[in-house]
């Protein structure tokens, strides 16, 4: 039997940071990981898929590269090196969480963690063979994450994957079938037609990415049909699904449904099955999530649970959030609440980030708000590029300006929204952020344009209309 | 044809009314009986009906003005008629009205402010005519009556400082001309306060000055970190606001209650298992009525019985009131009002139980006039429905007791030597000591109890 401070069940995203930093702060620490480290993010999640997302993104450029005044003779692709480069770049983060781990004096164990009691783990060896160990320990942390949800109405078939089964794949289909238009479905979806395969999106609700500002919604689905051919079916459920060797099919409505692969992204499921939470006298809610307060606590004051498996936003960043805030509350140091403000990026094209309110929640909570929106086709920088596709618009107090939500969609979307989450969480006005010197070219002042039109003064756009000011 | 909208008289003691909210807008089509607009009185919230129909032309009387009773408050009639001038009358506060705070013009200068509860800012950082006009709701102060203010003299510039700077310049003492605080004194005093220390965001500054909060009076944080929105909309959230019409009198007609009259409390248990299955029996057969309606006329028979409850005294003399007038407190979401079913002891228990039916009906849609409000001899307050063991009320001004129903549960009692259940419920009669004493509070309570055990009465009266 071994004696730690901190265990933590869980190497992802929420799990590992937390072990470190539990480490850093001079805790003796254990972490257990039933499959890889680096958790669903690093082996199955973010970082292949975004792998193969450049890939296919490049694979775009280049074929359009004639309106940039390039001529290339004839652009094709290798999908076996794509995925043979997407493992290397994940085979690389993994070595370098391995040696972070062992660098910070981080104890991992190979195994299935269950709980004995509160403060005693057991853990299982996953291959045959191996040998039970129990540790016990002060205080627990569990980031055990989730997994893509396969209900029982799918057939079980090769052709029928989910996220991980499909980036197991070393050939593309000719076509796909994509069940559930959320944002996993829709970044496989925007890869797949980059690279040629024909697409339909089956979505049960009435429309794709749901909880995004509509106005974002809108012109994403608007390029993914008229730009990438994509084929959206909204409000409608994908039923009689049968899957032999020649291929899937099913029906849509009215409609006969078939492709080669079915792609299944109906969201994710919290892991707790294997955790004996019971015997550490836990259990999970009726979602199936294990309820924490704002400080990562369980209802067991000696465990915390960070990650996905709590439910939340379900996103590797906040769970690294998390993780750092319940190490550092595990280790006694002044109590920390977990961070609200998360931004949230969709890898789609064009890309899609959000941070803080939008324009539909704000007007739910009866606040009387103000947006201010810029348009990429009016940007020097946009237009040098060849993307002067989408916007950013920001969600702003009608009295005092604060800047409460930011939304973009277009070029590079997802790493321009770092700049408004700053902004948001320090409580700037747009008057702040439209005094900020931008550097000039860059897509970063489409922030800077659209505080000017909350503002009143817009020096690259028409003065507001009314529209734009538009409060409840 | 011009039709003037008159202000309704609602009562003997109403002379002037508020008017709280316009429910038609000028132009706007009005049929008669609509709701032209809302008042407030001393009682209730009153919706007023038009009497005429044709089109809102003018509103005489805004939203927030005190009006007196039989003044004109709007014009109704055709679209483009011309519509008379009126020049509404002055209302002053009510005369040998002392204990009504009058609005304070100036606070003393270095009074102390407390650090924990930020001062308002005077509009614009200065202090002047603006600072000293009535807030909405509060009768225009008497401004003849208080001493001349101290004039505050300050420069343009350093008020411009002390405004950018979000604080109160109103400490800070002038060393211009005449003591004017002069931009370096404001300098000075932000030093000296220690300005240069204290970290807010940018949203909350500006909600800060919005709002009219001295950023000085805030102080640091306890772990160092910045002021946010989230700590000023904390502070707004403390800050005092005016009580509602309502709870203004709720707390004086109590308050005066309760400190004159020597309140002392008698508790029993009514055993209401026979009443309880008799109700069951009578609702099966389509009638329904409330344990309040039997409380309600068990109270009116005690009554006539003991007139010394039934009797108001000042502590020098005792009137005793002639008929048997009830009170009902029936609990509101922004306060309670008591309707009164007037001579009780000669109405049925139907007659009560369609008198108590339509008045609580009328108190939950705000629609009490203040005649159906007042002259209660006697009041019950049953908190039957709200699951409590026993509780005591405190006697209606102009009464001499009053009657606080608890709820109905089972329990053992001893009955002939065994132990058996029954449902019991706790009265508690809160007396004027000045008036009543034990001996009669309990023969009255326990008259009351007796009638609501005494089956057999209950039976033969329905």
């Amino acid at each position: 039997m071994a004696a730690f401070d901190i265990v933590v069940i869980g190497a992802g995203p929420g799990g590992y940071p937390a072990a470190i930093r539990a480490a850093q702060l001079g805790a003796s620490v254990a972490l257990v990981e039933k499959e890889e480290l680096g958790g669903t993010c690093l082996n199955w999640g973010c970082i292949p898929t975004k792998t193969l997302i450049a890939s296919s993104e490049l694979f775009a450029r280049i074929k359009s590269a004639g309106a940039m005044g390039l001529r290339v003779a004839s652009a094709s692709f290798d999908y076996a090196a794509m995925a043979d480069r997407k493992d290397q770049v994940v085979q690389k983060l993994r070595n370098g969480v391995k040696q972070l781990l062992k660098a910070n004096g981080v104890t991992v164990f190979h195994g299935s963690a269950s709980f004995q009691s509160r403060n005693r783990i057991q853990v299982d060896p996953v291959a045959a063979g191996g040998e039970a160990v129990v540790l016990t320990s002060a205080k627990t942390i569990i980031s055990t994450g989730a997994a893509s949800a396969m209900p029982a109405f799918l057939p079980r078939h090769e052709r029928v994957v989910e996220s991980r089964g499909f980036l197991n794949l070393r050939a593309l289909p000719a076509t796909t079938l994509i069940l559930g238009g959320g944002f996993i479905g829709c970044e496989f979806a925007c890869m797949l037609a980059q690279l040629g395969v024909r697409v339909t999106i089956v979505e049960l609700l009435e429309d794709i990415v749901g909880g995004i500002d509509t106005d974002v919604r809108r012109e994403l689905r608007r390029h993914m049909e008229k730009s990438l051919g994509i084929r959206i079916l909204t409000g409608v459920t994908l039923e009689e699904i049968t899957a032999d060797n020649r291929g899937v099919r099913g029906r849509a409505g009215q409609e006969n449904l078939e492709a080669d692969l079915l792609l299944v992204a109906l969201g994710r499921k919290p892991v707790t099955q294997s955790l004996k939470l019971e015997n550490a006298g836990l259990a999970p809610n009726e979602r199936g999530f294990l309820d924490v307060d704002a400080y990562g606590r369980t209802r067991v004051a000696t465990i915390y649970a960070v990650g996905d498996v709590t439910g939340g936003p379900l996103l590797a960043h906040a769970a690294t959030s998390q993780g750092l805030v319940a190490a550092e509350n595990a280790c006694g140091r002044y109590l920390h609440k977990n961070e609200t403000l998360v931004p949230n990026c969709i890898f789609t094209s064009p890309e899609i980030g959000t941070v803080g309110l939008s324009e539909q929640e704000a007007q739910q909570q009866g606040r009387k708000i103000k947006m201010g929106k810029y348009p990429f086709g009016a940007l020097g920088k946009a237009l040098a590029i060849g993307e002067p596709i989408g916007f950013v618009k920001w969600v702003a107090d009608a009295e005092t300006n604060q800047l409460l939500g930011a939304h973009a969609v277009g070029p590079h979307a997802t790493d321009l929204i770092a700049e408004a989450a700053v902004a948001i969480r320090a409580e700037l006005t747009a008057a702040e952020l439209a005094r900020t010197i931008h550097a000039h070219p860059t897509l970063a002042e489409a922030w800077m344009e659209a505080a000017h039109v909350l503002t009143g003064e817009p020096i690259h756009s028409a003065p507001p209309r009314k529209e734009v000011m538009k409060s409840n | 044809m011009v039709k003037a909208v008159v202000m309704p008289k609602l009562g003997q003691s109403e002379e002037t009314v508020k008017i709280v909210r316009w429910r038609k807008q000028v132009g706007e089509t009005v049929a008669k009986g609509d709701v032209l607009f809302e008042i407030e009185t001393d009682k209730a919230l009153l919706e007023v009906e038009s009497f005429y129909a044709g089109t809102l032309l003018k509103i005489v009387a805004g939203e927030g003005v005190t009006v007196p009773v039989q003044s004109t408050v709007a014009f109704v009639g055709d679209p483009g008629e011309p519509v008379p001038e009126v020049v509404l009358p002055a209302v002053l506060p009510k005369k040998a009205d002392a204990s009504r705070p009058i609005a304070v013009l100036l606070p003393q200068r270095g009074s102390g402010l407390d650090h924990r509860t930020p001062s308002p800012l005077p509009p614009g950082g200065e202090r002047g005519a603006g600072s000293a006009g009535p807030r909405a709701g509060e009768a225009p102060p008497a401004a003849p009556s208080v001493a001349e203010p101290q004039l505050f003299r300050i420069s343009p510039r350093a008020a411009k400082l002390a405004k950018e700077s979000v604080i109160d310049p109103t400490p800070i003492v002038g060393t211009g001309p005449s003591g004017r605080i002069v931009e370096r004194d404001v300098k000075q005093y932000l030093e000296a306060q220690g300005y240069g220390r204290l970290r807010i965001t940018p949203a909350a500054k500006k909600l800060a000055a919005r709002e009219g909060i001295d950023l000085l009076r805030l102080g640091q944080k306890d772990d160092g970190s910045q002021i946010t929105v989230a700590d000023i909309e904390r502070i707004l959230a403390e800050r005092p606001k005016p009580l509602t019409r309502m709870r203004q009198i709720i707390a004086q007609r109590l308050t005066e209650s309760y400190t004159h009259a020597p309140h002392f409390f008698v508790t029993v248990s009514v055993d209401v298992t026979e009443l309880e299955s008799l109700r069951a029996e009578l609702k099966a057969q389509g009638t329904s009525y409330t344990l309040t309606d039997f409380i309600l006329k068990a109270a009116a028979l005690a009554l006539e019985q003991f007139p010394n409850v039934n009797s108001t005294s000042d502590g020098e003399s005792i009137r005793w009131h002639s008929s048997i007038d009830l009170g009902l407190a029936v609990a509101l979401e922004q306060g309670l009002v008591v309707p009164v079913i007037r001579q009780a002891n000669e109405l049925t228990l139907a007659e009560i139980h369609a008198r108590a039916q339509e008045l609580t009906a009328k108190a939950r849609a705000g629609q009490l006039t203040p005649a159906e409000m007042t002259g209660s001899t006697f009041t019950i307050s049953n908190l039957g429905m709200m699951d409590v063991e026993n509780f005591t009320a405190i006697i209606n001004p102009g009464e001499s007791a009053i009657l606080a129903v608890s709820s109905g549960a089972k329990q053992p009692v001893v009955r002939n030597d065994q132990v058996v259940i029954r449902s019991m419920m706790k009265m508690t009669l809160s007396s004027d000591h000045r008036l009543i004493d034990g001996a009669l509070a309990a023969r009255f309570l326990n008259s009351i109890r007796k009638t609501l055990e005494e089956i057999s009465l209950w039976q033969r009266s329905i």
